[in-house]
């Protein structure tokens, strides 16, 4: 099988894995404590509107009914009405998403800038001092929570500094990247650790292979040996390293987004889970879910693509 | 060489490389890095710290004293009062009381619930394989913290909930790498032997094919202490783990935030406790993968 087989096939098992998710997602919530018709009509409403509502919003029918009543909207993309605004969740998730998409976007960045310069120096520089001081930081990353480490750079460089803003968004390009800036830089130093060590372990594997070996007994350059065969080599497995992250980098999205009180899809999260307004919940979970496992596809075909060895249909 | 970051909350199997070293060998414990040892000595201390609290404590955490609110550090109050004029200091020494246990119990009951059915699926096979495993891919095709999220919104605050949620998701990896670990070890001679002389499978198990297994799941727990306990800092820090009043270094993160121009200790300390743990269980962690993978 081809390498486009590939592709189409591993996106075929997206599918029945998206119903899956929804299901899950669904269930759960259903079990969860709280009347979602009180919720709607008020503490005061008597017995009878309560009635009207749980059949206007069909919780008389079966869970199945309203599984399958469900992924119809969704399909439509109709997620629902918030309990809190009223508003539809779609809409809602209209206007925070950009927010979260400018977070991930050059929180990544700043992951790549920062994890494979110093990724590579720790690999060619093994049990060397400069190694052990990038593992000790790298450590002392995994120990920080997201959101502490944003509270401390915000006391450190917003508020003495003052050049950069303590938490909103802006309307304008520079006003979003210079809000965006330090929230990002927050989510690489809680990521990079991860990349840092996966991608030194990767290169060390590839520097200890035979063929660097051959190359260096023959006379390749230094310099051109990494560049050509070992980060070439440790690229893959570093793509696949970034998308197993992806997972972390969304809920580090939804700390972050609230430390530094960003209107975007993680706090709306949030907000929505401790007003328990389920519907709203509902959606930003299948939303968060959906970019996982498209993050996932999406390192998976770029790695089939980059590496001709992955086999394919095994 | 180290393996791959393999946090068992993300769902992803790590690579797993065969140790070379088993745990129980004679001399083991002498060739522990040094830094197995720090990262012991600072874990020891946190633990007696939350242990003696009560004692060390100079007052009680949740007493309130509005009129003496948000004081800067004094002789009385060594890390001064939070905004309801709570001793800070003795809230961060309590907190230990609840981050501890949840952080421990959070990493050792997936631990223990996937090394056992890790064990039995691979010595088994068959359906018992079967049923285990394919459990194991549905709960890994998710987003493992957005299912968190679900799950403590579903089954309401509180550490019970973190508990089950961490429970539900991350016995998946040690699941797949005791597994593996029975496969190899099943076909060796010894076992072999043992089937041989009539052991009953049980005590195959747990006589000769558990000891010989469970370094894959002592090498990965340190890392899942600081993983659990790091979650439920952020939970009580979004509002949505332990509750108030209880002291929780998340939640008390969340309190002193608003101040942090003007009590920036506040905020700083109980992240500093959670750091300082963080680090002790990584050096252990790291110490014990040098030492058993030779």
């Amino acid at each position: 099988m081809g390498r486009f087989g590939f592709v189409g096939k591993r996106l075929l098992q997206v599918i029945p894995m998206l119903f899956g998710i929804v299901l899950v997602v669904f269930m759960v919530l259903q079990v969860t404590p709280g009347d979602p018709a009180r919720q709607i009509a008020g503490l005061r409403a008597s017995e009878a509107d309560l009635d009207e509502v749980r059949e206007s919003l069909g919780l008389n029918d079966s869970v199945l009914e309203q599984y399958g009543r469900y992924v119809g909207n969704v399909l439509q993309g109709d997620l629902g009405f918030s309990y809190k605004s009223r508003k539809p969740v779609a809409s809602i998730i209209g206007d925070r998403i950009g927010v979260t998409v400018w977070l991930m976007g050059v929180g990544l960045l700043l992951v790549v800038l920062i994890s494979v310069p110093l990724g590579v120096i720790s690999a060619l520089r093994k049990d060397r001092p400069i190694d052990h001081i990038i593992r000790g930081l790298g450590l002392l990353g995994m120990s920080m929570p997201a959101f502490w480490t944003g509270v401390i750079l915000l006391l450190l460089v917003a508020n003495t500094t003052g050049w950069f803003p303590s938490g909103g968004f802006g309307e304008t390009f520079w006003e979003k990247a210079h809000h965006i800036f330090l929230p990002a830089l927050t989510l690489a130093i809680a990521s990079s650790p991860f990349i840092i060590r996966g991608l030194r372990a990767e290169m060390i594997s590839v520097l200890e292979s035979d063929y660097i070996s051959t190359g260096r007994s023959i006379g390749v350059a230094g310099s051109r040996l990494v560049r050509r065969f070992v980060l070439r080599n440790a690229a893959g497995p570093g793509i696949t390293l970034v998308a197993i992250e992806a997972g972390f980098l969304l809920f580090g999205a939804v700390v972050i987004e609230t430390t530094f009180a960003l209107p975007g899809l993680g706090q709306g999260l949030v907000i929505a889970a401790r007003g328990r307004d389920l519907p709203s919940v509902q959606g930003y979970t299948l939303l968060f879910a959906l970019a996982v496992v498209t993050i996932y596809l999406l390192s998976d075909i770029i790695t089939a693509i980059l590496d001709p060895r992955v086999e394919v249909g095994k | 060489m180290t393996s791959p970051p393999s946090p068992a909350y993300e769902g992803v199997p790590p690579t797993i490389e065969p140790l070379e070293v088993p745990i129980g060998e004679r001399g083991l414990w002498r060739r522990m890095p040094k830094k197995v040892w720090v990262g012991v000595g600072i874990v020891a201390t946190y633990i007696l710290v939350a242990l003696l609290a009560p004692v060390i404590a100079p007052y009680d955490p949740l007493l309130i004293n509005p009129a003496n609110s948000l004081a800067s550090p004094t002789a009385d109050h060594l890390l001064g009062t939070d905004q309801l004029g709570r001793d800070i200091f003795s809230r961060v020494l309590y907190a230990a009381r609840v981050d501890l246990p949840i952080g421990f119990l959070g990493a050792f009951l997936p631990a223990i619930a996937g090394t056992l059915l890790g064990a039995l699926a691979g010595f088994y096979g068959r359906w018992v394989d079967t049923v285990i495993m394919r459990t194991a891919d549905v709960v890994q095709a998710f987003p493992a913290y957005i299912l968190v999220i679900v799950l403590v919104f579903a089954l309401g605050q509180g550490a019970r909930s973190i508990i089950i949620a961490f429970t539900v998701l991350a016995w998946v990896v040690y699941a797949r790498i005791i597994r593996g670990e029975v496969l190899r070890v099943r076909d060796l001679d010894y076992v072999h032997a043992a089937r041989v002389a009539g052991l009953r499978n049980l005590r195959i198990l747990r006589v000769h094919v558990f000891p010989n297994v469970i370094n894959q799941t002592i090498v990965y727990l340190p890392s899942d202490i600081v993983f659990a306990t790091l979650a439920l800092a952020s939970f009580s820090f979004l509002g949505l783990g332990i509750p108030p009043p209880t002291a929780e270094w998340g939640a008390m993160i969340a309190d002193g935030q608003p101040f942090i121009t003007t009590n920036w200790w506040f905020a700083t300390v109980p992240g500093l406790a959670i750091v300082g743990l963080g680090l002790g269980l990584s050096l252990i962690g790291e110490g014990f993968e040098e030492a058993l993978r030779g």
